[in-house]
């Protein structure tokens, strides 16, 4: 019966499909596109086979199965490809392989006509495998390499309209902001590493748990890794990239800069979390950057103009708030707003992409009255809207709520601020989807032309709708187990004990109050008189707004740290570069290594006395030296 | 012990040998190529029968051993005999006259390799030493048409007479001390002490080095290999770039390791050093080269240089590398090789100006000679890379990490001038007049095995690994 | 009985002045004769050790036996090449051949 066992196939078949799609694409029907969707079809089947045998053997000392080979081994040494199953694997999974399904049927809609569709495909392939990879790795080098790939496809994919410069500048921002943090990442894995003599993550907890690894290498080890979780995750001050990544087609952005991709950090601390639970003032601190970015980018997106921005610092936001969750120790809660985020994040971004589709424009200010034309894209967008507010029903009122409850058991100024965010949610959700689909439209030559997208890309939409209603009664016990599960959630992913999914009204009427108040609030605001009062409501303070539109001026701060900061230290640093570094140093060792060696050519003039010379020179001067050594 | 079937594969080759010689004799009109295709067929053929014996240990009146080791070697020079022959076909055929005795000598300076491998006593692997440079002069020599040719061969004969002199007057000394030409005669007496007479030995020590340091081209005995390179015609510049060295290699690996442990104090710092100047004046000379020949020729003392720091530090992990990265070596070598010889076949060029746009005239050929050409350099996937990551990390645990930063300071050097050739192909554009080229069919079959055999000893090292361990466990 | 020492020095003195001829000589047989010269000390070397150690080792003259075969043959195998290179450019002068070079 095919099992945990067969894990290692959920990534081997997209990557055949990536094989396949890399040499041949060209060559097949419709390039080839039905064989990416057909590999992450079967990926998905195999998936519920995998999870029904993980089911069957939940239980107290269940903790995983792994199941791989060794590939390298010399002295000791060992490289091993091994892929892990447990239930926290098995959640992160569910979102991964849905939404990279329902990406790329969307995409044969979306990027139809595009000229280098077959490509397209070709690498969301390779990314279906290598995020299946990242998180099935039983040891922290394959997770690294696969790390690395995802980023790798993440550039690939950002910068899929090359030609234009902003998308490359875009995918080289992300690359090497990711990548400082990837350094990290690695540095973190080495030190774990030369401690515990191998990669094996389960290994590798144990030890740091039973107090194997010093409290401080441990510490110091679990920073370095943090940084790593913080690039690819873009919480502050890492997170410049993950707007300016909207520059890819929407399909990427909701596959990798929603779903998967950027949940990566995360998962990697809740894959880590025992190890990081042993350090106390660590989950302080990642609340700490959770927080700031969580509400930062919530601030932020309620003044943006650009539907994808918007979006993108609402997934920003909830990265920050998933950060929070693994902060604070809530790794259900944590990985069940992963879930639901997922699917409502990549409903959102897919809705976005219809709207772009049919319009044309990514600038809210020329949508609106959209939806009379859009009737399906309008439905599941407000559906995913109202998840991500937080109201009841929806998905996102569940994983919120869990995740609110894990922060309150004695953090309750978190508890406070964290109100304070779902009441941003609710303002920037509700102004994002007023001035898109409702009010007078604004654009009339482009309301004129707007079209509801084909079934192709409506049916995702309608999927993930469902997914996002359905999705957070999970977290109920009688839901659960009803479907098999022994319990909701709380009983399938925790990290020391079962947590039942507890119910407190306060929590849960706080929260979405504070969401309904957003909403309220801004459908007031926008009802009617579309952007007029929210104008006025601007003008009110033209300097905040300023800041605010300006996302902080963060990445102004940044260009400008580089340009000033750098600048006045740089004259002189820059002398030296020049004259010593680059002119003596690396253009110097280049003329020098050139000079030396064509100098020493001439050494060889192409006469055999000279040749004998040279040899009977060598056997002299080796032998006095080791006849002097000796006497 | 007369067990004559540790000769077998040897006295096989040596009827062939001869049989090619009169088979050109009675049929002069026979197909030249055909002649090539014979002597690979033959050539893997014995190929095949060398493998049963894996496994076995037995030797010859204790003058040569049959162990692992020797079939290790004995697969190696096979092998890279049979596609060299292959590879020679056409070149032979159309430049080269007395086509069989070309093969011939292929096939005896084979068997002179093995024995180099496989001697166990200091005569015997004289003797061996000297069968393979004879065929080696011959070949060098063998294009009467090119002045180059008997220039090279001029100078390598002369050149390897004074070292094969160097070399005995160096064993005379040591067998003096020792009293025996046997390797484990020598390392009884060494261990047994040898008292006054170690400033003796020391210099016999020198000068077996010297002759040694020759036959492998390290510096500053290396001067003969550009000119021999450049002189030969291609595919004996390829025979002695791969099977010349790795026979020095497995003599100077075997006599080392089994006759001068006891006193490897006294010899350690000697190799290191040689190691070391070796990897500078090589990559800093190749730099300047013009001609891909004389190129490479510099490329592969480079290469010697790394390879002699696993003497340096010699163990049995150092010598399973050294095995690993000669066994990569021969495989990224026969890529480069073959892959030129095709363009020179088709062309006629051997400057790296030639191989301008190499990349529209011919997109496969210009892979397989990148593939190799990384490789070389030691990028990672390729085998180059994991052969001298595996060797550096071997020296490194034996004392010498200076020796392995030589040795990655130099690999990065290495890269630029392999790139030179790259960029000739890739970016830039073929002269006017300059049309696709052809290849033959079995040639360019050929260049696809020797290619992924790159990126299977990159990637998956295992097997060919465990074959190294194998050979050179008996050594320790 | 000449003492080891002795004959030691001789073939060292043939062994230098075969050196000497190798790097100063300029024609190409000359070189040869120089090999040959260095080629005789060995010899002496290998039949003095062999004689003067206890008991005498046959191994000491087998080997310079066979050094004399290697020699003639690799004389043999040199003045073909040498009568190339003379046919060639009608020289033997090594100075003078030198295409190859740098």
């Amino acid at each position: 019966m095919v099992g945990m066992n067969a894990a290692w196939l959920l990534p081997a078949i997209p990557a055949g499909a990536f094989a396949l799609l890399l040499l041949v694409r060209n060559f097949l029907p419709r390039k080839g596109d039905w064989v990416a969707i057909g590999a992450v079809t079967a990926s998905f089947v195999l998936f519920f086979f995998v999870l029904h045998d993980l089911m069957t053997r939940l239980g107290p000392n269940f903790h995983g199965v792994s199941t791989g080979f060794t590939w390298l081994k010399i002295d000791n040494f060992v490289l091993r490809v091994g892929f892990f199953t447990d239930p926290i694997a098995i959640v992160m999974l569910a979102a991964v392989l849905v939404v990279s399904l329902m990406v790329h049927v969307y995409s044969t809609g979306y990027m139809h006509g595009d000229s280098r569709y077959g490509w397209f495909f070709t690498v969301l392939a390779l990314f279906t495998a290598a995020m299946s990879t990242l998180v099935l790795a039983d040891n922290l080098l394959l997770l690294y390499v696969a790390w690395e790939l995802v980023g790798i496809c993440s550039f690939l994919l950002i910068g899929f309209w090359w030609e234009r410069q902003s998308a490359a500048e875009a995918a080289k921002k992300a690359f090497v902001t990711t990548r400082v943090g990837d350094v990290g990442l690695l540095i973190g894995v080495i030190l774990l590493w030369k401690k515990v003599g191998t990669f094996d993550i389960q290994t590798v907890l144990h030890a740091a748990t039973s107090g194997q690894i010093g409290h401080t290498y441990l510490t110091v080890a679990l920073l370095f890794m943090l940084l790593g979780a913080m690039g690819k995750s873009a919480q502050f001050p890492f997170h410049v990239w993950l707007p300016d990544a909207m520059e890819g087609p929407t399909p990427v952005s909701a596959l990798i800069h929603a779903a998967t991709m950027v949940v990566a950090g995360i998962y990697l601390l809740a894959r880590m979390l025992p190890a990081y639970m042993v350090i106390t003032g660590l989950g302080t601190l990642i609340m700490v950057i959770g927080m700031i970015t969580a509400i930062g980018a919530a601030v932020i997106a309620c003044a943006q103009t650009d539907i994808k921005r918007i979006i993108a610092y609402s997934t920003l936001s909830n990265l920050g708030f998933m950060f929070v969750a693994m902060g604070a120790h809530a790794l259900t809660g944590g990985m069940f707003h992963l879930l639901t985020h997922a699917f409502f994040k990549a409903l959102l971004f897919l809705g976005a992409g219809s709207v772009i589709h049919a319009v044309e424009t990514q600038e809210v200010g020329d949508l609106g009255g959209l939806w009379r034309k859009m009737p399906i894209t309008m439905g599941t967008f407000v559906i995913a809207c109202l998840a991500n507010a937080g109201l009841p029903v929806f998905s996102g009122f569940f994983s919120k709520d869990l995740v609110l409850e894990g922060v309150m058991h004695g953090n309750t100024p978190y508890y406070v601020a964290l109100l304070a965010w779902v009441f941003l949610s609710g303002i920037y959700t509700a102004r994002l989807f007023m001035l898109t689909f409702f009010g007078p439209s604004r654009d009339h030559h482009r309301y004129e032309h707007a079209h509801e997208s084909p079934p192709n890309m409506t049916l995702p939409l309608v999927v993930l709708a469902v997914l996002t209603l359905l999705a957070g009664w999970l977290a109920l016990d009688s839901v659960g187990r009803a479907l098999g599960f022994p319990g909701g959630v709380g009983e399938f992913v925790f990290v020391h004990e079962p947590e039942a999914y507890r119910f407190s009204f306060t929590v849960a009427f706080a929260a979405t109050s504070a969401g309904l108040l957003g909403v309220l609030a801004t459908m007031y605001l926008y009802w009617g008189g579309g952007p007029e009062r929210a104008r006025r409501f601007a003008d009110y303070s033209p300097d905040v707004y300023a800041l605010i539109r300006n996302k902080f001026y963060v990445d102004e701060l940044y260009q400008a740290g580089i340009n000033y900061g750098v600048l006045g230290l740089s004259h002189a640093v820059a002398w030296f570069d020049r004259y010593v570094v680059n002119d003596t140093g690396v253009n110097g060792t280049a003329q020098l290594t050139g000079w030396l060696g064509y100098r020493l050519k001439f050494l060889q003039n192409g006469k055999l006395p000279t040749y004998a010379l040279a040899m009977i020179v060598g056997v002299l001067v080796m032998a006095i030296v080791a006849l002097s050594m000796h006497s | 012990m007369n067990h004559y079937e540790v000769l077998a594969p040897e006295l096989v080759l040596l009827g062939l040998a001869f049989a090619l010689v009169t088979l050109e004799l009675l049929f002069p009109q026979l197909r030249k190529d055909l002649v090539a295709y014979l002597t690979a067929a033959s050539a893997i053929g014995v190929l095949v029968a060398s493998a049963f014996f894996a496994n076995r240990s037995d030797s010859f009146k204790d003058l040569i051993q049959l162990d692992n080791y020797t079939t290790f070697f004995r697969i190696l020079f096979l092998g890279t005999a049979a596609l060299l022959a292959i590879a020679s076909a056409h070149l032979v055929r159309d430049k080269l006259s007395n086509a069989g005795e070309y093969y011939g000598l292929l096939l005896l300076g084979v068997i002179g390799a093995t024995y180099m491998a496989a001697a166990s006593e200091l005569l015997t692997a004289y003797i061996a030493l000297e069968l393979l440079n004879f065929t080696l002069y011959v070949l060098v020599s063998f294009d009467r048409k090119d002045p180059r040719s008997g220039e090279a061969g001029l100078k390598y004969i002369l050149l390897s007479a004074f070292a094969s002199a160097l070399l005995l007057f160096g064993i005379s000394f040591i067998f003096g001390v020792t009293g025996t030409t046997s390797y484990a005669g020598i390392r009884h007496a060494l261990e047994a002490g040898i008292g006054e007479y170690r400033g003796t030995l020391v210099v016999g020590l020198v000068l077996l080095l010297t002759g040694l340091g020759f036959k492998v081209a390290a510096v500053p005995f290396h001067m003969w290999t550009p000119d021999a390179y450049e002189g030969a015609p291609l595919p004996v510049t390829a025979y002695i770039s791969i099977v010349a060295k790795a026979a020095g290699f497995a003599l100077f690996l075997r006599l080392f390791s089994q006759a001068f442990m006891p006193v490897i104090s006294d010899w350690r710092w000697m190799v290191a050093l040689l190691a070391a100047l070796t990897m500078v004046f090589g990559n800093l000379i190749a730099l300047q080269q013009v001609n891909i020949k004389r190129l490479l020729a510099y490329s592969s003392i480079s290469q010697v240089g790394y390879m002699l720091i696993a003497i340096a530090a010699l163990s049995h992990d150092s010598a399973t590398a050294l095995l690993l990265h000669l066994g990569g070596y021969a495989i990224t070598n026969l890529a480069a090789f073959i892959a030129i010889i095709a363009f020179y076949n088709a062309t006629g060029g051997e400057e790296i100006r030639d191989f301008r746009g190499l990349a529209e005239r011919h997109a496969g050929l210009a892979m397989t000679l990148t593939i190799a050409l990384f490789s070389l350099a030691g990028m990672p996937l390729f085998a180059g890379f994991m052969t001298k990551f595996i060797l550096f990390q071997a020296a490194a645990q034996h004392g010498l990490l200076w020796l392995s930063a030589f040795g990655v300071v130099t690999s990065m050097i290495s890269l630029y001038y392999y790139l030179m050739v790259i960029r000739q192909m890739y970016v830039l554009k073929p002269r006017d007049g300059d049309g696709r080229l052809r290849v033959p069919l079995l040639t360019s079959a050929v260049l696809v095995v020797l290619a992924l055999g790159i990126f299977f000893v990159g990637i998956w090292p295992t097997p060919l690994f465990r074959a190294a361990a194998s050979a050179t466990r008996l050594l320790f | 009985m000449i003492p080891l020492d002795q004959v030691l020095v001789f073939s060292g003195i043939l062994f230098a002045l075969g050196v000497y001829g190798v790097l100063t000589r300029r024609n190409a047989i000359a070189i040869l004769m120089s090999v040959e010269l260095m080629l005789t000390a060995v010899n002496t070397n290998f039949i003095a050790f062999g004689v003067f150690h206890r008991p005498s080792l046959a191994v000491g003259l087998v080997f310079a036996v066979f050094v004399i075969t290697v020699a003639a043959a690799e004389v043999g195998l040199a003045l073909a090449i040498i009568l190339r290179i003379y046919r060639q450019r009608t020289t033997a002068n090594v100075d003078e051949v030198d295409i190859l070079k740098w």
